[in-house]
């Protein structure tokens, strides 16, 4: 069975794109001039990867920290899939949740057709003289929109040893998914909080709502379309990182076509 | 009682057969010279002309989801109006408030193909409206040469994938 996955070596500056199960390099993604920030690594997949069936795209981007000191906190992160991916007629996000009221009162504030998705992220918090991980739960919602693209709200909530609360804003683009992350303070004195790896799902065992002919009824959403034919090598995800302070980094991706069904002998 | 027919019945000798054989062989020459000076002067007074149908159409559809590929549904459904038919389209919404479609009217004297584009607003809404533009790009049958354009208003149901659309617009055909 073909291996799915990819790893990122960083190689003087230059980020090669290797088959994880036999390290075979089967491409170079960006150029040292343009990836200045951590090493990045990015795994995706659908489940399930039927052709032509919805699905749920699971996405983890890790950051490695350097080996001297925490990585830079960072700015934004744009994802990147293939335009035919039916994001838009998922059937997910029926209903906006309101950003302000997401961030003060938390998911609860949010109606249920809103849930897009959810996740957790692990972030370094400077301690004292110490760096100490601290796990941070996902929720993705839909928000409001006013230009008619469909933006996201992406609720993070750690408890300690830092508790906070942000929400990051995106936003769905044709082929694309813009993050912006904004700066999330450390303790008083300490450099802000560095994101070292987030792990998030579009779609998934949602619960939606809605009323026909005057009940309440529970469904579940459809989920992410995938085209009724694979892409040639595979679809190609890509995620590039921006830092604050200028760093950017880059990691791809490729999610391997389904296995061909053989028609059974004698049928 | 012709020549011909005298031979066929052992009437005659074979000079009476030969002589038969050419009046016949001449009497086909001359028809099929005839035959064609005719289709040439048909030929050279070119296709009979027929002034095109101009039509102020207003049809609406409500269509029903039939498959999906990605980012592109396809829907089917009856149209009242102007045009009724059988309708088959072809939906692609890629998070872009650009909406793009092709549709066909099936009618039994022809088919009219139309594209359409359009902006969808309110995208978490569960039930968005679109509106913009259509142009009839052809067609089959009464409808091969079928033109025009108009305006195109629609709403996309997000839980369903169901679609209404209403064109209105000019034809000519």
């Amino acid at each position: 069975m073909r291996t799915a996955g990819l790893t990122l070596a960083v190689l003087a500056g230059t980020v090669e794109v290797c088959e994880a199960s036999t390290g075979t390099r089967i491409g170079r993604v960006g150029s040292p001039s343009s990836l200045t920030g951590p090493p990045t690594r990015l795994h995706a997949a659908f489940i399930p990867k039927r052709l032509g069936a919805a699905s749920s795209i699971s996405f983890t981007v890790n950051i490695d920290p350097p080996a001297l000191g925490e990585p830079p906190p960072l700015s934004a992160i744009d994802f990147s899939y293939p335009s035919g991916l039916g994001f838009a007629t998922s059937g997910l996000g029926l209903a906006s949740c309101d950003p302000a009221r997401l961030e003060g009162e938390g998911a609860a504030a949010c109606p249920a057709n809103s849930m897009m998705g959810a996740g957790h992220a692990v972030v370094q918090v400077v301690f004292g003289p110490d760096i100490v991980q601290e796990q941070v739960s996902l929720a993705l919602f839909a928000g409001p929109s006013a230009d008619g693209y469909l933006h996201l709200l992406i609720l993070a909530s750690g408890g300690e040893p830092v508790e906070a609360r942000i929400v990051m804003a995106g936003v769905l683009l044709p082929g694309h998914l813009q993050i912006t992350v904004p700066p999330v303070p450390g303790l008083p004195g300490a450099p802000a909080v560095a994101l070292t790896q987030i792990q998030a799902t579009l779609g998934g065992a949602l619960t939606y709502h809605e009323r026909v002919r005057g009940r309440l009824i529970s469904y579940r959403p459809k989920g992410i379309g995938l085209p009724a034919s694979c892409p040639r090598g595979g679809w190609r995800l890509g995620a590039t990182l921006a830092f604050m302070g200028g760093g950017q980094s880059h990691a791809q991706d490729v999610i391997a076509c389904p296995a061909r069904r053989r028609p059974a002998r004698g049928a | 009682m012709s020549d011909i027919r005298r031979a066929r019945r052992g009437e005659t000798g074979p000079a009476t057969i030969r002589k038969a054989r050419v009046r016949l062989l001449a009497s086909l020459i001359v028809m099929g010279a005839a035959l064609l000076g005719v289709s040439a002067i048909a030929n050279a007074a070119g296709p009979v002309a027929r002034a095109a149908a101009r039509v102020n159409a207003k049809d609406e559809a409500k269509l029903h989801f039939v498959h999906a590929s990605g980012s592109t549904l396809i829907d089917e459904g009856h149209a009242t109006g102007t045009f009724p038919g059988y309708v088959k389209i072809t939906f692609t919404y890629n998070g872009s408030p650009n909406v793009g479609a092709q549709f066909t009217i099936y009618r039994s004297e022809g088919s009219i193909r139309v594209r359409a584009s359009g902006t969808l607003s309110s995208p978490t809404n569960p039930s968005p409206s679109f509106k913009g533009n259509v142009t009839i790009i052809g067609g089959s049958g009464r409808y091969a040469h079928a033109h025009g354009g108009g305006q195109l208003y629609g709403v996309f149901y997000r839980r369903s994938y169901a679609l209404v659309v209403q064109v209105q617009g000019t034809v000519y055909y």
